[in-house]
């Protein structure tokens, strides 16, 4: 994923992101933070496609983003998971049902899914609550089925915004586990937070907002006995 | 469980309750629009075929010369090449035919009534219509041969407006159909666009959404269709019932052959058709607008 020059700005308002430039490496694991307001969710709706600069330009998996075509776009899209800050389940699913809704986006048969699904809601602490509707899930189970649909479909890149902020710290430090799980297996990873102390804990690098523009910094502790994680690749200008 | 076919809940909208009763009434319409257009269509094949080859000669009656002049009318029509038989109607048949009209046991006895010549024509060698009523009125000044083809167009002309006004009926039901239908759609647009914006988030394409509206439209429009269908259907057979006890020969036949049968359910298919194509062709010009 690369970033050159990048501005956005909603219709005639104040620019949100400045002159963001970056490199996210195939493989890397990143945590974006920043203060509210400071632009982290615009950044990950470019990075999801479902916003264009306003100016500037950028590549994904290879290619410009500027010239894809609506379809282009949406198969695009199946190679990236999100975990979207307000979950966006669809009320009328089943947990299970939600989490393989890419799955038969992309075209997989419904009944070879299942297993698969079900092992990875059980994974994430919610066996009993399959064929749950969300609306009778509490917040934080509602955000992890939110991640499992994120995950579901083994993405090439992973985008969560703020994927542990209604979960306990034992809760958000076992889904981090998963996102580096995954990272291992080759998916590029960017997790939005606030939660310093959770960055803290992790040696992964961070991408830190402050009014519109990007800085890249170490975290300040680094864990790898805890995190188990592999040397991150990223480069920020 | 996985099995569900639809991510849009289109079936909770308000379409999923309207849509099928205008759909019901629209095939309603149109099936008892082109019933009427088949019956009409066998009603001048009917008189047509019946009347090929006949014609009436009225020869007036004379006071004074009696019935001889309807006699040699008779003779000279006999003997014309291409007049395959000719004879005068009886009273009985004169009375039968006037019934109608008159009522039964009329006196129509004292009505000056003309002769009545039943005349069948070679239709292959006919005569010259023209001379033959040159001659016809040089025996019997007032002599009217009608061969029936001025009642036959006025027919011909009656069932072609009702074929007419049929066609229209089914145009016009098939543009009220794309018409709801790119309403309905439209409304499950918008009532639906964070879902379809989700749907598109994690990676679906335009026609995925596409699949989903048609199948939801045939599904109400076949649901719709059928149940117009069956309506026109007992309409039809109820009013044909009532034809049947009429002695009205000129109103049409509305008793259908089996082929005519078999073709009816395609109605409501092709309704279904029409809702499915205007249905995903409404979401993929609508989401194509979307930057």
């Amino acid at each position: 994923m690369r970033f050159e020059d990048v501005s956005l700005r909603y219709g005639a308002g104040p620019e949100i992101l400045r002159h963001v430039d970056f490199h996210l490496e195939p493989g890397s694991f990143h945590f974006m933070a920043g203060p509210s307001g400071a632009g982290k969710s615009s950044l990950l709706k470019l990075m999801y496609l479902a916003q264009r600069p306003s100016d500037g330009g950028i590549q994904m998996f290879g290619r410009d983003v500027a010239g894809l075509s609506r379809g282009d776009a949406a198969l695009m899209r199946r190679r990236i998971g999100v975990v979207f800050q307000d979950f966006r389940l669809l009320d009328h699913l089943s947990a299970l049902e939600n989490v393989a809704l890419p799955l038969r986006i992309g075209g997989q048969r419904a009944d070879k899914v299942r297993k698969h699904v079900a092992e990875l809601l059980a994974w994430v602490g919610l066996a009993d609550h399959l064929h749950a509707l969300p609306q009778t899930l509490s917040g934080g189970q509602q955000q992890r089925v939110a991640i499992a649909r994120a995950v579901v479909a083994r993405p090439n890149l992973l985008l969560a915004d703020e994927p542990t902020g209604n979960v306990d710290d034992r809760i958000a430090v076992r889904l981090l586990y998963l996102f580096e799980e995954l990272n291992k297996l080759g998916t590029t990873v960017v997790i939005a937070t606030h939660n310093e102390t959770l960055v803290s804990r992790f040696s992964h690098p961070v991408l830190r907002l402050t009014a519109g523009e990007i800085k890249l910094s170490r975290s300040p502790a680094m864990s790898p006995a805890m995190t188990g994680s592999r040397p991150t690749k990223g480069s920020a200008a | 469980m996985l099995l569900r076919r639809t991510d849009l809940p289109l079936d909770r909208d308000a379409s999923g309750r309207f849509l099928p009763w205008l759909v019901a009434v629209m095939v309603y319409l149109a099936a008892l629009a082109l019933i009427c257009a088949i019956g009409a269509n066998k009603v001048v094949t009917r008189w047509d075929q019946g009347l090929a080859g006949r014609m009436t000669v009225q020869v007036p009656t004379s006071e004074e010369e009696g019935d001889d002049r309807a006699d040699e009318v008779l003779a000279a029509l006999q003997a014309i090449p291409g007049v395959r038989s000719a004879e005068t109607l009886g009273t009985e048949e004169i009375a039968r035919l006037l019934e109608p009209w008159l009522g039964t046991g009329a006196a129509y006895q004292d009505l000056p009534m003309p002769t009545l010549i039943a005349v069948r024509i070679d239709r292959a060698a006919p005569p010259d219509m023209t001379q033959m009523r040159r001659r016809l009125t040089q025996i019997a000044p007032g002599t009217v041969l009608d061969d029936h083809q001025s009642w036959l167009g006025k027919l011909l002309d009656l069932a072609r407006s009702v074929q007419l006004v049929a066609a229209l009926v089914v145009g016009l039901v098939g543009a009220s159909a794309v018409t709801m239908v790119i309403f309905a759609t439209r409304m499950g647009l918008s009532v639906h666009g964070r879902v379809i914006e989700l749907l598109h988030l994690v990676g679906a394409q335009d026609s995925y959404v596409a699949s989903q509206f048609q199948a939801h439209a045939l599904r109400l429009a076949l649901r719709g269709g059928v149940l117009g269908l069956l309506m026109a259907v007992l309409t039809v057979l109820l009013v044909a019932n009532l034809l049947g006890q009429s002695d009205a020969v000129a109103l049409p036949d509305l008793s259908l052959l089996p082929i005519e049968w078999s073709l009816l359910p395609l109605l409501p298919l092709v309704v279904a058709l029409i809702a499915m194509v205007t249905a995903r062709l409404t979401v993929l010009r609508t989401l194509g607008r979307m930057p």
